[in-house]
């Protein structure tokens, strides 16, 4: 298993970040760009701060995480597809390239993460989270999160091969809302319903709650994002393991 | 012996399920080789692949305590949008070799196809990816008992059936062949028994001679 991993690794690395070095820059760069492009939009409408938080910061937190999750999900969708081939060495069993796709994501959007926050407390800015763990734990729930709807899309486009564009559409409008722009005390508390349904803008609440102490999130809560992501894990690999005869052929 | 326990294979399709294999239990002996007998869409590089590992029953199981081959043949085995060269580090990585260059070098000089060997696989003709294929398979120094070949000979010129005939026979003294093909000569040469596929039931003669006789009488149509 190690070895097939490892072997998928140095497959996958290569077609993504193409043969040069420069590859690895890329991966780094697109997504940092994206982010900083919006902080920067953001920073110069001279939006006022939230609770003493920096808006760019403020971003940033929301920013990456949707991106890992936006990010994730595609490409464990298309994971066993785009290796359909090696499938016919019995050391390659389905689960491998996701394990693969898994690993080069979260590991670049740690890196994308640091790198950031590296270059803004360059710039000045206070970048240390003040609660570390629990904003380990939100990134956590979000990768379980995100890894389940992976598996589930998975399994989805090997019935409806257009799910993956269904999933494109939806995330579209998600962006808008999970609270990435804005958070939960800047929407009056009528039309919070409107928002608690959407696992996302927990986890976005409950990272700014996390890393600032000034920001307490009214909405965000752990016991419901534990269980929405826990049980999208399960069912995920639940799914995946019932499916599994339909990616060997 | 490979052992068949109550093996059922079949792919959904549109009308309903298209049983390739159905209920069917079968010892099959590796100390001699075996010619895969059936016409086209009958499941014989399906049974290949369920052999090597690639593909599995929908229900029951095959076991063999005999180290298997992966089913060398044109479908499959080489990622088209890899480079043979990144096909041959590829497996040798997941057989846990760490310095792949030997075997890469091997494989380039076997197949030899020139400055090809760094170039996509889907750019290749069924030729050329059947000598890395075989070039492939033969450059790791573990023995297997048995080898899955699927009509690989088909398309290879005089030269590529001199090679690989040459080292089979010298590299795998011991190696049975699992084979398909589609030319009752090669299979001859090559196969002392023979498995038929019929009725989604697998048909074991001890003697090729026979097997051939029971394919032509099931399927061939004399006119």
């Amino acid at each position: 298993m190690q070895d097939t991993v490892h072997a998928l690794l140095m497959r996958e690395i290569k077609t993504r970040f193409g043969a040069d070095r420069l590859g690895y820059f890329w991966a780094i760069a697109e997504p940092v760009a994206q982010a900083s492009v919006m902080a920067v939009i953001f920073t110069l409408l001279g939006r006022s701060s939230v609770a003493g938080i920096p808006v760019a910061i403020f971003l940033f937190v929301g920013i990456l995480p949707f991106k890992f999750f936006g990010k994730l999900i595609p490409q464990i969708g298309a994971a066993i597809d785009a290796n359909k081939a090696l499938f016919t060495y019995r050391q390659v069993t389905a689960i491998d390239p996701i394990i693969t796709r898994i690993l080069i994501e979260a590991v670049t959007f740690i890196v994308v993460y640091v790198l950031i926050f590296t270059a803004m407390a360059w710039l000045g800015f206070d970048v240390f989270p003040d609660d570390l763990l629990a904003l380990l734990a939100a990134c956590f729930l979000l990768l379980n999160l995100a890894v389940g709807l992976g598996l589930l899309l998975c399994c989805a486009v090997t019935y409806w091969p257009d799910a993956a564009k269904l999933f494109a559409m939806v995330m579209t409008p998600m962006f808008f809302i999970s609270g990435i722009l804005y958070c939960a005390t800047m929407i009056p508390e009528q039309y919070w319903y409107l928002f608690s349904w959407n696992p996302i803008f927990h986890l976005i609440e409950l990272s700014r709650d996390a890393f600032f102490v000034s920001y307490k999130t009214p909405i965000g809560d752990w016991y419901f994002v534990s269980f929405v992501a826990l049980s999208s894990l399960s069912i995920g690999l639940m799914t995946f393991r019932i499916n599994r005869h339909r990616f060997t052929n | 012996m490979i052992h068949f326990n109550n093996v059922s294979k079949y792919y959904a399709t549109k009308q309903g399920r298209h049983y390739v294999l159905k209920n069917v239990d079968l010892a099959l002996p590796t100390d001699r080789n075996i010619a895969v007998l059936g016409p086209n869409g009958v499941g014989k590089s399906t049974l290949i692949r369920m052999l090597g590992g690639a593909d599995f029953p929908n229900k029951g199981q095959i076991v063999s305590n005999q180290k298997i081959s992966w089913p060398l043949g044109l479908q499959g085995g080489l990622q088209g949008s890899m480079s043979a060269r990144e096909n041959v580090r590829f497996v040798a990585r997941i057989h846990g070799y760490k310095n792949t260059q030997k075997i890469e070098q091997q494989v380039d000089d076997f197949a030899e196809i020139g400055k090809f060997f760094d170039e996509p696989v889907k750019t290749y003709s069924s030729g050329m990816k059947a000598r890395v294929a075989f070039g492939l398979t033969m450059a790791f120094d573990f023995d297997f008992d048995v080898l899955l070949v699927d009509e690989l000979g088909a398309v290879g010129d005089a030269n590529f059936r001199c090679k690989s005939e040459a080292l089979l026979k010298e590299k795998y003294e011991k190696t049975k062949l699992i084979m398909v093909s589609h030319s009752m000569g090669e299979l001859r040469k090559n196969c002392q028994a023979g498995l038929v596929i019929i009725n989604q039931d697998l048909r074991f003669h001890t003697d090729i001679e026979s097997a051939i006789k029971e394919y032509e009488e099931h399927y061939v149509a004399t006119s």
